[in-house]
């Protein structure tokens, strides 16, 4: 038999210290398994958000709430030179003008009586003096199609072309491609052609983003709707494209400072992190009480084997003295200390996993009065471009994205504290390394006692 | 043969200095039985914990078969103690979790003894010191005191050493059983050609010894 059987068979001499032993680092491990799958989901909840939060800055004239909105539309040239900065992938750019029916061939699929009852007295594009409000048809110019309605005013999606092509990013033709419901209404296919600012437009492609307002217009080249509008150089809303989430503050800062007042900047990042940090006070807490636990569970095994070594001080004297090197001495306290931890790693694994949780939902939910209240502010905030804004504002690119972000975020609030835990093989792994760890401590200080034991002490009567 | 020469041992302690062996000088033939007398606190468990190499003397030398083993560093102690000599104490000291059997293998597998050979030796040495097959597989506290001195003399001589220190051996047994003990040892010493040292109070043990030392407050003479 030899140290380390020896070892294993001690940790079972007696049978109530083993038990003792066992359930308390049974105990330590558990609280530090369930903190780390809290921590780990936690993690995963908080990167799906920040991903799912885009890498994107919103730019929009100082003041503007919707084309009518007000506000003096950007320079071009300016958010042009937004693409020279650090960690900036693209800048998407778009020009919406609203048009009347004076100005184009269109009728709006959207019944007037509808919208207007609810935003046609705050506004001012209804025909005056008319009792019958037509809606406008909005046309957006943009250098990005494909992604000129990300999110959409649903929170989501972008317009899918149903038949034709986009046209390309740079064209200057006098072409479009049409929402679905707006080609419906007015008979549109591809090749079909229509009359806006006094000109034919050939329709190329039909889109459905599945918003019922964004499949109401029409999406034109930038530079032909700057040109049609008489608006060279004018941009209504940009979007600039971060290539990694973690730069998304940094060029939200640098946009900011390029910018200066002309322009509201925004990204959702920002609000995404004050809504997360109940997530992220849950995170360091789960920290602290994993670490916490960890060396609780390594002091209370180490005190335990102080005390097994100090009582069996005689019996170490006398394997010595039969001649057993410290090495075999310590392997065998070693075997021992493993065998209480991997007892109570084995317990405290399933316990773990057990209340994990529970655990997680309880931490969250505390930190959760925050979460709410923060999520409240931001639905509140895009509710507000109501009354905001002068009247009935469809989406642009940008707001759009505003609303979207508000939106979006609105609906993930429902699911914030919606966590999902789980244990994997991870999970397993640093349960085994921390009850090394644990073990490895708890023998190290055993370890240091057996060798300052004089065998000599045998000889002494006690 | 053990050859002792000039050993001096000094214990410094807060209260001042001990000095508990003396210039102490024997000699000691394979397989004899030397008794080692004195008064309480007059050197002997000091002499034998310098001559089993539990300790390192100050000054002095002790040879064994022409080995010199005063001046081996701590390694080199434990691992001559481990084939070299054997103890036996007055508080028997067996493993109390370890059987009767396991007791006497674990001096073996301490001696690098090879290891298909350890059941067979110690069934052997139960055999020689009269303990009755069935419990060799008890532990210490199923055993009787005699029986667990008799389990403590196989676990000393297992790896047949040269040297047999015993600190009243019989101290923690009755007479009669006392006297047993120290016929067994006199007998598996001439079996087994090792010297033995016993340290004794009873001078009825005493003079079953071949030879009779008394050490008085660290001076070791030759009783005659
Ligand atoms: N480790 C030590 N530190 C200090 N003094 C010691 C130590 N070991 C022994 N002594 C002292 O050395 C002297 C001899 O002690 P030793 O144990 O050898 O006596 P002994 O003859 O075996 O006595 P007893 O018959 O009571 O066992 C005593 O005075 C003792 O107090
Ligand atoms: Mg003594």
């Amino acid at each position: 038999m030899n140290a380390v059987r020896r070892g294993i068979r001690n940790a079972f001499r007696n049978s109530m210290r083993t038990v003792g032993v066992v359930v308390i680092l049974a105990v330590a491990i558990a609280l530090s398994i369930s903190m780390l799958i809290a921590r780990d989901a936690v993690t995963n909840k908080i990167n799906t958000v920040k991903a799912s939060t885009g890498t994107t800055v919103s730019v929009s004239p100082k003041g503007f709430f919707g084309f009518n909105g007000g506000g003096t539309p950007l320079s071009m040239t300016t958010i042009d030179a937004l693409l020279n900065l650090p960690n900036v992938t693209a800048v998407q750019e778009s020009f919406s003008e609203e048009l009347s029916s004076s100005k184009t061939s269109l009728t709006s699929p959207t019944p007037a009586g509808q919208l207007g009852s609810q935003f046609g007295n705050g506004g001012g594009f209804g025909a005056s003096g008319s009792t019958t409000f037509v809606i406008p048809v909005r046309v957006i110019g943009t250098n990005s199609p494909g992604n000129a309605v990300v999110g959409g005013a649903n929170g989501g999606g972008t317009e899918k072309l149903t038949s034709g092509v986009a046209f390309s990013p740079t064209s200057t033709a006098d072409v479009a491609i049409v929402g679905s419901t707006l080609a419906a209404k007015n008979n549109l296919k591809v090749g079909s052609t229509f009359t806006a600012w006094n000109t034919k437009i050939t329709v190329v492609g039909i889109f459905n983003a599945g918003s019922t307002f964004t499949d109401a217009s029409v999406l034109m080249p930038l530079a032909t709707v700057q040109k049609l509008a008489d608006a060279p150089n004018e941009v209504t809303s940009a979007t600039v494209i971060v290539n990694t989430i973690g730069n998304v503050s940094s060029v939200d800062t640098a946009v900011t400072k390029a910018l200066g007042s002309s322009a509201d900047v925004t990204s959702t990042q920002a609000t995404t992190e004050a809504a997360l940090s109940p997530l992220n006070s849950v995170k360091t807490i789960s920290t602290y009480t994993l670490i916490g636990s960890v060396i609780g569970a390594a002091i209370i095994l180490l005190l335990s084997m102080l005390m097994i070594v100090r009582e069996r001080r005689r019996e170490v004297g006398v394997l010595k003295a039969l001649g057993a090197p410290n090495r075999s001495i310590n392997s065998q306290f070693i075997a021992e200390s493993t065998t209480f931890t991997i007892l109570g790693a084995i317990v405290g694994f399933v316990v773990g996993i057990a209340i994990s949780s529970p655990i997680t939902s309880a931490l969250v939910s505390a930190s959760g009065g925050s979460t709410s209240s923060n999520t409240g502010g931001f639905v509140r905030r895009a509710g507000g471009f109501a009354p905001g804004g002068s009247g009935f504002s469809p989406p642009t690119g940008a707001f759009a994205n505003r609303g979207s972000g508000a939106f979006h975020f609105g609906g993930f609030s429902n699911t914030i504290t919606q966590i999902h835990t789980s244990a994997g093989w991870s999970t397993l792994f640093f349960a085994l390394i921390a009850a090394v760890v644990i073990a490895a401590l708890g023998s190290t200080v055993a370890a240091a006692t057996i060798v300052r034991i004089r065998p000599a002490e045998v000889l002494r009567s006690e | 043969m053990l050859k002792v020469e000039n050993l001096d041992k000094t214990f410094r302690t807060g209260a001042g200095d001990v000095h508990a062996v003396r210039d102490v000088s024997f000699e000691a033939k394979d397989g004899e039985l030397v008794a080692i007398i004195g008064a309480s606190g007059s050197g002997k468990s000091t002499l034998l914990s310098l001559l089993g190499l539990l300790d390192a003397p100050d000054k002095g030398s002790i040879d064994l078969d022409g080995i010199e083993l005063a001046n081996l560093d701590s390694p080199g102690r434990t691992q001559f103690r481990s084939r070299q000599v054997g103890f036996v104490f007055q508080q028997f000291n067996l493993i109390p979790n370890l059987s009767a059997r396991e007791n006497v293998k674990l001096a073996l597998e301490f001696a690098h003894w090879p290891k298909n050979d350890r059941d067979a030796r110690a069934h052997e040495m139960l055999n020689l010191v009269g303990l009755d097959a069935s419990k060799a597989d008890r532990r210490p506290a199923k055993l009787s005191g005699g029986e667990q001195q008799r389990v403590a003399i196989a676990r000393a001589f297992a790896a047949q050493p040269q040297l047999i220190l015993a600190d009243e051996p019989t101290g923690s047994l009755d007479k009669a059983t006392g006297q047993k003990i120290v016929e067994l040892l006199r007998k598996v010493a001439n079996t087994q050609k090792a010297t033995v040292l016993v340290v004794t109070h009873d001078e009825k043990i005493a003079k079953k010894a071949d030879r009779r030392l008394e050490i008085d407050d660290g001076i070791l003479k030759e009783i005659t």
